[in-house]
């Protein structure tokens, strides 16, 4: 069998997960192109291929331009991976989807400069089909190999839809509740293995909601339990649920 | 069977001996709370605890255990008969480690978890602190803990151990045990029956009530969607129980491609998708789909489903259910109170 041919694309987001890519190691990543073949990669090549089996696209889909390029990429490909928040949610980018001033924020009197015109940051599922997401902020470079092994023996990945406290308790780590804190963890999705409520810090929902979230008991419990604010427990990780919410906003809307 | 004492001073020593020359899991302190983990020193044990956030079924079925190992198309069992010392588990938790010892005994044998179950040696210990949710007092009172190698009670002057079998006979060797008099007999008798009472929670009615009106309640939706409105399907009370069985098993590839594992992780049936399956071409279908029916099974699970096969509930009131769940909406005394009351 010959090696499936592998790209990877990018749009908005911060290319960290390109970076974490790279952080396989040399001998790591050496291995993985034994198994496959690299036709397009912007950040390492100029080539470009007709056709592609696995792409892997980065960053959220945030201008309307932006569609044709998504659309050529899934006719080329067989099969299209999101991979990184950005991608399978919107990631951080979609902060910007609650707020009209952020160009003026940042910008300032360059605010008004065409390019910098763009619309609510949405995953790439809403521009075009995706068959599978690595979640994380950054993606996860083991789940990413992983769902890489189960392609190349012809398996469907499986991608975690229960929470992030079966993984706590998998490893027995103390409820941040039961210390007086808050977390996300009722809700987020899984697969990161829980390393954040391990070193004491509260989940942030960075891989986003479960399919299911109940948003109107998590409202309850961070601000019962978690001792929120109201305001607070309402947008809490907003940063990376955005387009989760049962308040997401929609193009055009 | 033999009843011993041990002094305080001889005990330290008895585990520190007991430690230097078996694998000796037992409880220890994390932090706040307590877990299994390995005992080097006498100093690790900790009999004091009130619960451990994991119960001790996860020394013969790991949340991450691997089944098989494999490398091409050759493939080895990772059966692991590995003997190990599990010492100091609560009455309750003794219940449920015999509870599932039948479960993964009974039609396809499970070698992963038997062959470890075999292989170990199990020293029950008197609750010498009671946890905040436990309501193990009143339920299954009919149910004997069973399956152990000896049990072990802290009395005033020490402790008294009775040993039930050869393998708990065995440890008398690493320490200075007397035989005990029918006086530190009768006091540890008189410790375990008096801490029955102990427990902050309890139901207030018999397991076959329970059993017929949890049964009986089976086709009331709205009783079972208003039960499970906060829940956050996050499965918290079904990783913590500790008679709850189900996994899900997944192949890992190493990066080579061509050996790896097949692992299983604890499952849990309160998640959305644990009863999603195939119906083949692509097409799935979830039958229990919504909150409320999830919720609902595991109250039928654990109160009516498997009580002719257990001889009682497969509930042992070890609380952890109730401990674990963020929403506070799992606590089987609240929720079967609101049953019986409907």
């Amino acid at each position: 069998m010959s090696k499936p041919k592998v790209a990877f694309f990018d749009f908005t987001c911060c290319e960290g997960c390109q970076i974490e890519l790279t952080n396989y190691g040399d001998s790591a990543f050496l291995e993985l192109l034994n198994h496959i073949e690299i036709v397009e990669f912007r950040e390492a090549m100029t080539e470009k291929a007709d056709h592609i089996d696995i792409a892997f696209v980065e960053g959220s889909f945030s201008r309307e331009e932006d569609r044709a390029r998504l659309e050529k990429i899934r006719q080329r490909a067989s099969i299209v991976i999101a991979y990184g928040s950005c991608a399978t949610s919107g990631g951080i980018n979609a902060m910007k989807n609650d707020t009209n001033d952020y160009k003026q924020n940042v910008y300032g009197k360059d605010a008004n400069m065409p390019h910098l015109d763009s619309q609510i940051a949405l995953p790439v599922s809403a521009a075009i089909k995706v068959d599978y997401n690595v979640h994380g902020c950054p993606m996860d470079k083991y789940e990413l190999l992983d769902i890489v092994s189960h392609l190349l023996h012809g398996k469907t990945p499986v991608i975690p839809n229960y929470p992030v406290c079966v993984e706590c308790k998998r490893r027995e780590t103390i409820c941040r509740y039961d210390v007086g804190d808050h977390c996300m963890g009722q809700v987020a999705r899984s697969g990161c293995g829980a390393p954040c409520p391990a070193d004491g810090i509260p989940c942030e929902a960075c891989r986003g909601f479960v399919d299911s979230p109940n948003e109107v008991a998590l409202k309850k419990v961070l601000k019962e339990k978690g001792k929120l604010p109201e305001r607070w427990a309402e947008r809490k990780s907003k940063m990376f649920t955005a387009n989760h919410r049962s308040d997401a906003k929609k193009l055009g809307v | 069977m033999n009843d011993y004492f041990i002094s305080a001073n001889d005990f330290d020593a008895f585990v520190s001996k007991m430690a230097s020359e078996r694998n000796v899991i037992g409880p220890v302190a994390k932090k706040t709370k307590f877990v299994y983990g390995k005992i080097q020193t006498n100093k690790d044990l900790r009999l004091d605890f009130d619960v451990t956030i994991l119960p001790p079924k996860k020394v013969f079925t790991p949340t991450c255990q691997t089944l098989v190992t494999f490398d091409g198309s050759k493939f080895e069992g990772a059966v692991d008969k590995q003997p190990v010392v599990l010492f100091g588990v609560h009455f309750y938790d003794i219940k449920g480690l015999d509870m599932t010892d039948l479960l993964f005994s009974e039609n396809n044998r499970d070698e992963n978890y038997m062959a470890k179950r075999k292989a170990a040696t199990v020293i029950g210990s008197s609750v010498q602190n009671v946890s905040k949710r436990a309501f193990w007092g009143s339920v299954g009172a009919n149910v004997a803990p069973k399956g152990h190698d000896g049990f072990i009670t802290k009395i005033g002057a020490g402790y008294h151990y009775q040993s039930l079998t050869q393998k708990g006979e065995a440890l008398v060797g690493y320490g200075n045990f007397k035989p005990a008099t029918e006086g530190q007999a009768e006091e540890a008798r008189t410790v375990n029956v008096s801490m029955m009472s102990k427990c902050p929670e309890a139901l207030k009615h018999s397991s076959e009530a329970i059993a017929k009106k949890v049964r009986d309640s089976f086709k009331n939706q709205e009783l079972w969607a208003n039960l499970s409105e906060d829940c956050f399907s996050c499965g918290s009370c079904n990783t913590t129980c500790p008679t709850c069985y189900c996994f899900d098993v997944q192949d890992k590839w190493n990066l080579n491609q061509v050996s790896g594992m097949r692992n299983r992780y604890w499952d849990s049936c309160l998640t959305e998708d644990f009863a999603k399956v195939s119906l083949g071409a692509g097409a799935e279908e979830n039958f229990r789909e919504t909150r409320g029916e999830r919720f609902r099974h595991r109250f039928m699970r654990k109160a009516a489903y498997l009580n002719e096969k257990l001889g009682g509930p497969a509930c042992v009131g070890c609380g952890r259910c109730s401990a674990a769940c963020t929403a506070d909406i799992a606590d089987p005394v609240n929720v079967i109170k609101k049953i019986m009351e409907v």
